[in-house]
């Protein structure tokens, strides 16, 4: 295994230094807004943070905003508003480019720990407990759910009016329009967390007992994953819905769709890493994916369709990385960790470059 | 990975209106300069007056293997994963289970999920009992019994609403079911926080410096009490005692060296085996038997006791002789020098005297066993027997913890476990101590003979 430390703090290869920054806490949510001309950061203490897109210079900075810290973060479709929620059970509406709240929605006492923005903007998905209530971009309560036999652990929208939930044991898919269950998959289990394909037909859930368990809702059909080390719950599905990476060890777990599988198939392993996987994203277009470690270190690959695949650089920050964040261009990264650093590389795409003198 | 010190978390257990508020409140006050976060599940108590108080509904999730030691709480998995985040952590996390809590799944959180083991380490399980309720509760219940048999601390609350008597008898039962915990009686939850939080619980050594008859053996008998006799006839007088009967065993040739007595008591375990005469006042008590001394009427009873030869007598008594006020006196008054029959000069009193752990009846069904041993085990051996014993009695077997002895280990390796699980790690070195084995089992229904034969076979 090489040392990542010989590729340097600033990362060669296809990493190129941006810039960085730190911030007062472990920071633990973030993400693109305004068309990739900001960073939004927010740390465990609660700190919110906008950085500019290209230079790093703060835009703006608002302290605990949720007492006791904050939990969550949806940037909506658009870039120009999000959403915040935390351990005072508040879901809060901002403003991106000038960072003011003109929104505070109360659910009551108890955390509030996932937020999504349904894909069309229109409606914002947050979960309170065995809840989870749907409010639209203004803030009224649009619909909320029965209750779930468990503390709801992941959320994901499936289309703009159709919201899948995960909790212990299983899976449930509300149309938020009509007030209905459109369907309900179970399994004895607790499900920590949970992507879709792009195409809303695979349902794949990481699971406490070190399985990766997914469903074809076409067919109803099953399957599970098994022989990680570790709990798998950081999964991402490609913008194709053919490649599935996962965690679970500090070996990345890649199972691919195409033809009959992942039934039957070996799946890619990247092993470059040293410690457990602690984020994992694709990029918006093409077959990138973006890898990050406890170890504090980040890398990108290219994959193939069978799931295998080739480092393209690699970079180490030193604290365990929390989230991955491709700019909306795909060219350039955004990895913010544990110890409260910020990092962004630009990201070029070396392959478009062939090589020449030989031919 | 970082190398930080690990939060540690006490689990705060016992049934609805045992005092497990008025204890959390305690300590917050009492430890308000550090920063504490209190994972509480029971509504409707009194409040809490500060610190971090998150509210959870207490999950049990259970695996698809329908493995019961794979079962954890899926609340704290979540909670503690969150709170581990802060960069000013905690110094410590405060866990309350409702009074309907198995602690088994509490537990082994901690163990299973390794993110969570690798931030937090189970520094002990208190247990609050209402003395005045428990009883019944342990009757009712298995969470109740389940709760005393993981305690490292059991607190005896609301004291006051007791008798003393009926307190020993309770303490005794507890006692008996876990005799790894530490009995603290309190009235309102007032005992001092050093006996609830930092406890290093699962440190065998700290167990042992509380209690150290703990590995000591059991016997039938609780007191002996060894007598220079010459030739004669002597008389064995009991003042009304606890007890209408009260077994007994007289040796020959008794030793007076600690050694003499330890092999005296292994000898007389197996004489107290063996059914015994029942004698009446007056009787006269045969050398080498177990005999039962009926004691029914009232006032003074006297048994005589012929000696043949001088030497050392020992008794082997099944309560002590302060229970019962046991005399020896000289019964012939043909030796003394000054012709006196006054009965007061013939008073003999003991040369040694030895008190026994004593072997209690065990009528719960949970119960603890503990197993020491010199020398060194097979790592090999040990793990198998471990596996092997774990996967087929790991549900009943509720908490283990020890050290062991391997032959080119310059360290004490140390165990812990809840369920089928458990961790061992190399703990301080052994310089020049002499290398021993210890493993206490706290579980329902384990059988001590196989537990120690499948011990013995680990020895090397």
């Amino acid at each position: 295994m090489p040392d990542i430390r010989e590729l340097g703090p600033q990362g060669r290869g296809m990493l190129h230094e941006g810039w960085s920054t730190e911030v007062a806490d472990y920071v633990i949510v973030c993400g693109w807004a305004l068309e990739g001309n900001a960073f939004l950061v927010g740390d465990a203490a609660g700190g919110l943070y906008a950085f500019e897109g290209k230079s790093g210079t703060t835009l703006w900075h608002r302290k605990e905003v949720h007492e006791g810290g904050l939990l969550a973060m949806s940037i909506h479709p658009d870039g120009d508003i999000f959403a915040t929620a935390g351990q005072d059970g508040r879901v809060l509406i901002w403003k991106s480019k000038e960072g003011e709240s003109n929104k505070a929605l109360e659910l009551g006492k108890g955390w509030v720990e996932h937020l999504q923005w349904s894909p069309d903007g229109q409606f914002l998905a947050a979960v309170f407990s065995q809840y989870v209530y749907v409010f639209g971009a203004d803030g009224e309560e649009h619909w909320r759910s029965d209750k779930h036999p468990s503390t709801v652990s992941a959320i994901a929208w499936s289309k703009s009016n159709e919201l899948a939930t995960a909790c212990y044991g299983r899976v449930t898919f509300y149309d938020v329009i009509r007030d209905q269950v459109n369907q309900k998959l179970e399994w004895q289990g607790s499900l920590v967390s949970m992507v879709l394909s792009p195409d809303g037909d695979i349902v794949a859930c990481g699971s406490q007992d070190n399985t990766v368990h997914f469903w074809r809702r076409s067919t109803e059909k099953d399957l599970e994953m098994s022989g990680y080390p570790g709990k798998p719950c950081h999964l991402a599905f490609d913008h194709t819905g053919t490649l599935l990476a996962t965690g679970g060890s500090e070996r990345v777990t890649v199972w691919s769709f195409q033809g009959n599988g992942p039934e039957g198939t070996v799946p890619g392993e990247l092993d470059l890493h040293i410690g457990a996987i602690s984020s994992l994203t694709f990029s918006k277009r093409g077959s990138l994916l973006a890898s990050g470690s406890r170890d504090g270190s980040v890398f990108v690959w290219l994959l193939q369709k069978n799931g295998h695949g080739e480092p393209l650089g690699g970079a180490f920050v030193g604290g365990r990385i929390e989230a991955i964040a491709w700019r909306p261009d795909d060219c350039g990264l955004a990895a913010v960790n544990a110890n409260g650093g910020i990092n962004v590389w630009d990201f070029k795409n070396r392959i478009k470059t062939s090589p020449k003198g030989f031919s | 990975m970082n190398g930080t010190q690990k939060v540690p978390v006490t689990i705060l257990t016992g049934f609805l209106g045992s005092g497990k508020t008025t204890l959390l409140n305690k300590i917050l006050s009492e430890e308000h300069g550090k920063r504490i976060a209190v994972i509480e599940n029971e509504y409707g108590e009194v409040g809490i007056d500060q610190g971090l108080v998150i509210n959870a509904d207490e999950e049990v999730f259970e695996m698809s293997n329908g493995c019961i030691c794979c079962t954890v709480r899926g609340d704290l998995i979540r909670v503690l994963g969150n709170l581990m985040k802060r960069r000013d952590k905690f110094d410590y996390v405060l866990v309350e289970t409702t009074g309907l809590a198995d602690p088994g799944p509490v537990a082994q959180t901690f163990f299973m999920d390794d993110e969570i083991r690798s931030e937090f380490s189970l520094d002990g399980i208190v247990t609050l009992v209402d003395a005045a309720h428990i009883d019944q509760q342990l009757g009712r219940s298995d969470e109740s019994s389940e709760q005393v048999a993981f305690a490292d601390v059991l607190v005896l609350n609301k004291t006051d609403l007791v008798s003393d008597e009926s307190l020993d008898t309770l303490e005794a039962r507890l006692r008996d079911m876990n005799r790894m915990a530490r009995v603290v009686r309190s009235k309102q939850a007032d005992v001092s926080v050093e006996t609830v939080l930092n406890l290093g619980a699962f440190d065998l050594d700290q167990v042992l410096e509380r209690r150290p008859s703990f590995l000591e053996p059991e016997y039938p008998f609780e007191w002996t009490g060894v007598f220079q006799l010459e030739p004669g006839r002597y008389e064995v007088s009991l003042e009304e005692g606890p007890d209408p009967m009260m077994s007994l065993v007289v040796v020959a040739d008794q030793g007076t060296d600690e050694e003499s007595l330890n092999e005296g008591a292994e000898s007389c375990v197996r004489l107290y085996a063996e059914p015994a005469e029942l004698l009446h006042p007056g009787d006269k008590i045969p050398l080498n038997k177990h005999v039962n001394l009926q004691l029914q009427s009232d006032g003074s009873k006297s048994f005589s006791l012929e000696v043949e030869k001088s030497g050392h007598l020992g008794l082997f008594t099944q309560h002590t002789a302060e229970e019962f006020d046991i005399k020896v006196r000289r019964m012939d008054t043909s030796v003394t020098e000054s012709g006196s029959t006054q009965q007061n000069d013939l008073l003999i009193p003991p040369i040694a005297e030895r008190t026994w752990v004593a072997q209690h009846e065990h009528d719960d069904e949970v119960g603890s066993i503990a197993i020491e041993r010199n020398g060194n085990v097979d790592p090999e051996k040990l793990n198998a027997w471990l596996s092997r014993l774990l996967s087929e009695k790991g549900v009943d077997i509720f908490r283990m913890k020890g050290f062991i002895s391997f032959a080119g280990e310059p360290r004490r390796i140390v165990f812990q476990g809840v369920h089928m699980l458990f961790t061992s790690q190399p703990d301080r070195e052994w310089g020049n101590e002499p290398r021993r084995n210890q493993l206490v089992f706290i579980g329902r229904n384990l059988d001590e003979e196989a537990l120690q034969s499948g011990f013995d076979k680990c020895l090397t």
